[in-house]
């Protein structure tokens, strides 16, 4: 077993691979609440594929990851496993991303009673033509509840003005016609190639003893190690797709998102997502003047956030603000950019910066939910999570002026508007 | 984890919750007062000017620098309505000195700046600093705008306004945009120095904290020594104060918009004055429409696969229930349909001991999760403070134990339906 420790945060965590290739991860917390999480890396990505032994490609129809997230619930004994974590006083739950699934409880109580559950339906698909069927009801009730989200529609069309080939360009639910084709064999068939233990990770936070629950989830593994399956993913050009994508929805105030796609996978993502934070403090938030500046002339009412995604085959850069002025207010973040990239940062706006992101790091820590999501989200990045608090001190000035003056690239930006109907 | 709670002055209230689960501390200051429609947009727009600067950080860049520099403490301002009040809230959220890397005293900090933005506010000629009005009000004029930007809670709230009109609970806590015009500053100043003098104050202090400590930097606390002893204004409402009276015809509302999926709020009242009405309604609740076993979710999603999100809210304070789903337009009726079934169901008995099992454990988890979140922790402290009840953790589980079949049934059929209302394009 390895054990990493962190003593800043005070916190341990406990990583063991099973012979089977599966891998837990345990972090000991003194608190009431538990919560178990276990993950494929298989997400809405992955939709073409070489299964285990086979020479002819699979390609599946998609949104057949959440799809799959959906049905796993469903019982052999008629029962759906959701409903019956629910009635033992635990809350069950299940997600899909762009590259892993997760499914996952949390309580205050009756955790090994759960346990039981939970390892079970996991690892035993039950698909029928009745069950399958009944769920593309309830999915596409899901994908039109997300197209009346302005946030969502902004960020999809961004996606897709930015990626030619990468599957974050498609709606993790897929849409009403790709979830048409979806039917049991389907499901049986990426269920199979993609959640073998070796492609799975399991995370549990809460007040455990390490070396009981590591045995009593040894204990309920059934699923044997397979060969990896070969994914296919299409060569991503460098270029974006295009510039500028609008659409009209029915909201107050226009929403923009400015998009910058990053080519260079290679670098550290740890250390280039720690410099993303302190430039973000440094360049948009409500102590700059760049923000006095906006506000005071009534352009925006809050301050543009930075968000930076990545996964293995993908990284991006997305600032996103509410404003009337989408002109005026593109017009000053370029010029905001350009302004810090040449005069760079100040020895006060830097620490400043640092202090604040760190501070952040910390706060994750608070709550059991939250950490193991981060650890899940991170191990498929290849990431230890308490990497971010080793890497911080390495972060300098000159780091960060280097990841400004590479990321924001003009030749790289795409712009995503949502504007209200007119009347 | 330990709550004490003592009055400083007649109607501030000092709450300690001492806990070393978390990694933060947060202080909260919570202003309470009667919802009115008369004073509802003045009200909102007090957080909007208090948070530009106070005598002490006379700009919210400086307000945002100090923040940075505690490491990234997060001040934020919020508005709640609750029953028939409406409460202000200001909080910060800041790492416990524990995690810093130079041992500062952050607490000290947080709790200080907040004491200052909210009691102290940037003056000028004795009122609030009328510069900063103008961009406020659109500020506020922007949020009142936004109710449209999410279609869920725009839908909701259009069934309570429905049903109650522009009267206490109907009201919108952000107020109106007709109001905004005649707001100016002297009014707006009078009516803060009236708000801090009058109103229920409470101070939460949640994290690892030493309770007495805070008590001695209250005490010599400037802007604490300026307020004076109140007698609390606001409106206690709970269930045995909130009476209703049966409806003779449903209101059926339907409103257009673009949207794609369809919206259905019904709004339920429930006439009842029966021994340990909250807990009969939490479990009926829960039946009905609260959780994954519940009644919409099995029937409305899982049978008819006509929802993804279908549940029911219950409102203590009013004595409502709202049943909420977003459906495809064109099923409107079949919805509606359903959805009566369950609720005659539950009048009928249609549900098994094991239901009401289901639901009281659903219930009781979801009690002991308040425990376990700092932010909700102080939420359900607000509550009970709302509605001036000490109820132990205990005492509730009593209550909702106790609850049988016949109590749910019996509840059922004082329940009525009061407003559909129905979003759709």
């Amino acid at each position: 077993m390895q054990i990493i420790e962190n003593n800043k945060i005070k916190e341990k965590l406990y990583i063991e691979k099973l012979e089977n290739g599966l891998t837990i991860i345990v972090m000991p917390k003194k608190t009431r609440k538990k919560y178990i999480v276990w993950s494929a890396n298989f997400g809405s990505i992955d939709n073409k594929f070489y299964s285990q032994g086979e020479s002819d490609l699979t390609i599946v129809p998609d949104g057949i990851a959440h799809y799959l997230e959906h049905k796993l619930f469903e019982q052999e004994n008629g029962k759906n496993s959701l409903d019956v974590l629910t009635s033992i006083g635990v809350e069950a739950n299940a997600y899909t991303t762009n590259d892993h699934t997760a499914y996952l409880y949390e309580c205050t109580d009756n955790f090994d009673e759960a346990l039981e559950e939970f390892m079970n339906y996991v690892q035993h698909p039950y698909f029928t033509d009745e069950n399958v069927e009944k769920e593309r009801g309830i999915i596409e009730q899901e994908i039109m509840m997300y197209d009346d989200y302005p946030e969502w529609a902004v960020y999809m069309n961004a996606m897709k003005a930015m990626y030619k080939n990468n599957g974050i360009n498609i709606d993790v639910a897929g849409t009403k016609e790709t979830i048409a084709k979806i039917d049991k064999e389907k499901l049986y068939k990426i269920y199979n190639s993609f959640y073998y233990p070796n492609n799975m990770v399991i995370v549990v936070a809460g007040d455990f003893n390490t070396n009981e629950i590591l045995e009593k989830i040894k204990s309920k593994v059934v699923l044997k190690s397979k060969e990896d399956v070969k994914r296919v993913y299409n060569e991503e050009p460098k270029e974006i797709v295009k510039k500028y994508v609008e659409k009209e929805m029915n909201i107050s105030m226009p929403i923009l998102l400015i998009g910058y796609k990053d080519n260079n996978l290679e670098e550290n993502k740890v250390r280039k997502n720690i410099a993303i934070e302190i430039l973000s403090t440094i360049l948009f938030s409500k102590s700059t003047d760049f923000f006095k500046n906006l506000y005071e002339s009534g352009k925006v009412t809050t301050n543009p956030v930075i968000n930076y995604e990545f996964s293995k085959t993908f990284s991006h850069l997305l600032i996103q603000v509410q404003t009337n002025f989408i002109e005026e207010v593109m017009k000053a973040i370029d010029m905001q950019i350009e302004n810090v990239k040449k005069n760079g940062i100040t020895d006060e706006d830097f620490y400043r910066a640092q202090k604040s992101v760190y501070g952040n790091y910390v706060k994750d820590y608070n709550d059991v939910s939250n950490i193991a999501t981060i650890i899940v989200s991170d191990y498929f990045k290849n990431i230890n999570s308490f990497d971010y608090f080793e890497e911080f001190k390495s972060i300098n000035k000159l780091y960060v002026e280097k990841i400004l003056k590479e990321l924001f690239v003009e030749e790289e930006k795409i712009i995503s508007v949502i504007k209200p109907i007119k009347e | 984890m330990s709550k004490t709670s003592i009055e400083i002055k007649q109607g501030i209230k000092l709450h300690c919750i001492k806990t070393d689960k978390y990694k933060t501390d947060i202080t909260c200051i919570i202003i309470t007062t009667p919802l009115k429609r008369d004073t509802v947009t003045k009200n909102a727009l007090i957080p909007f000017m208090l948070r530009r600067g106070s005598k002490k950080l006379p700009s919210q860049y400086l307000i945002s620098k100090e923040m940075e520099n505690l490491y990234g403490a997060s001040f934020n301002c919020g508005i709640d309505k609750m029953g028939d009040n409406v409460v202000l809230k200001f909080y910060i959220e800041s790492i416990n000195t524990e995690y810093v890397l130079n041992n500062e005293d952050i607490l000290k900090e947080t709790l200080e700046t907040l004491l200052d933005v909210v009691f102290n506010p940037l003056k000028n000629n004795g009122l609030l600093n009328e510069e900063f009005l103008s961009i406020e009000k659109e500020s506020l004029r922007k949020v009142i705008e936004s109710k449209i930007d999410d279609k869920d809670t725009y839908a909701f709230d259009r069934c309570i306004s429905a049903m109650y009109g522009e009267n206490g609970y109907g009201i919108y806590k952000y107020g109106y945009i007709e109001d905004l015009d005649n707001i100016n500053i002297k009014e707006l100043s009078d009516y803060y120095n009236y708000l801090i003098q009058n109103s229920k104050i409470d101070i939460f202090v949640s994290g690892n904290v030493n309770e007495n400590r805070i008590i001695e930097l209250l005490k010599l606390n400037e802007n604490i020594k300026k307020l004076k002893p109140r007698i609390e204004n606001y409106v206690l409402n709970n269930e045995y104060t909130e009476s209703k009276k049966i409806v003779e015809k449903v209101n059926e509302v339907t409103e257009n918009m673009n949207v794609t999926q369809g919206k259905l709020v019904l709004g339920l009242d429930i006439v009842s004055n029966i021994e340990n009405l909250q807990a009969i309604s939490m479990v009926y609740n829960a039946i009905l429409g609260d959780g994954a076993n519940s009644m919409m979710f099995q029937n409305v999603r899982e049978k008819e696969s006509l929802a993804y999100s279908a549940k029911s809210t219950l409102v203590k304070q009013k004595l409502n229930i709202f049943i909420r789903c977003g459906i495809q337009i064109e099923n409107y009726e079949k919805a509606l349909e359903i959805i009566k079934l369950q609720l005659e169901n539950i009048k009928k008995g249609e549900f098994s001991e094991e239901d009401i099992l289901n639901a009281k454990t659903y219930l009781i988890s979801g009690l002991k999760n308040v425990y376990e979140e700092q932010d909700s922790e102080i939420v359900y402290y607000i509550g009970q403070e709302i509605a001036k009840t000490n109820k132990t953790f205990e005492e509730y589980l009593k209550e909702i134990e106790k609850v049988s079949k016949e109590d749910v049934i019996n509840l059922a059929n004082q329940i009525n339906l009061n407003t559909v209302y129905f979003l759709r394009n």
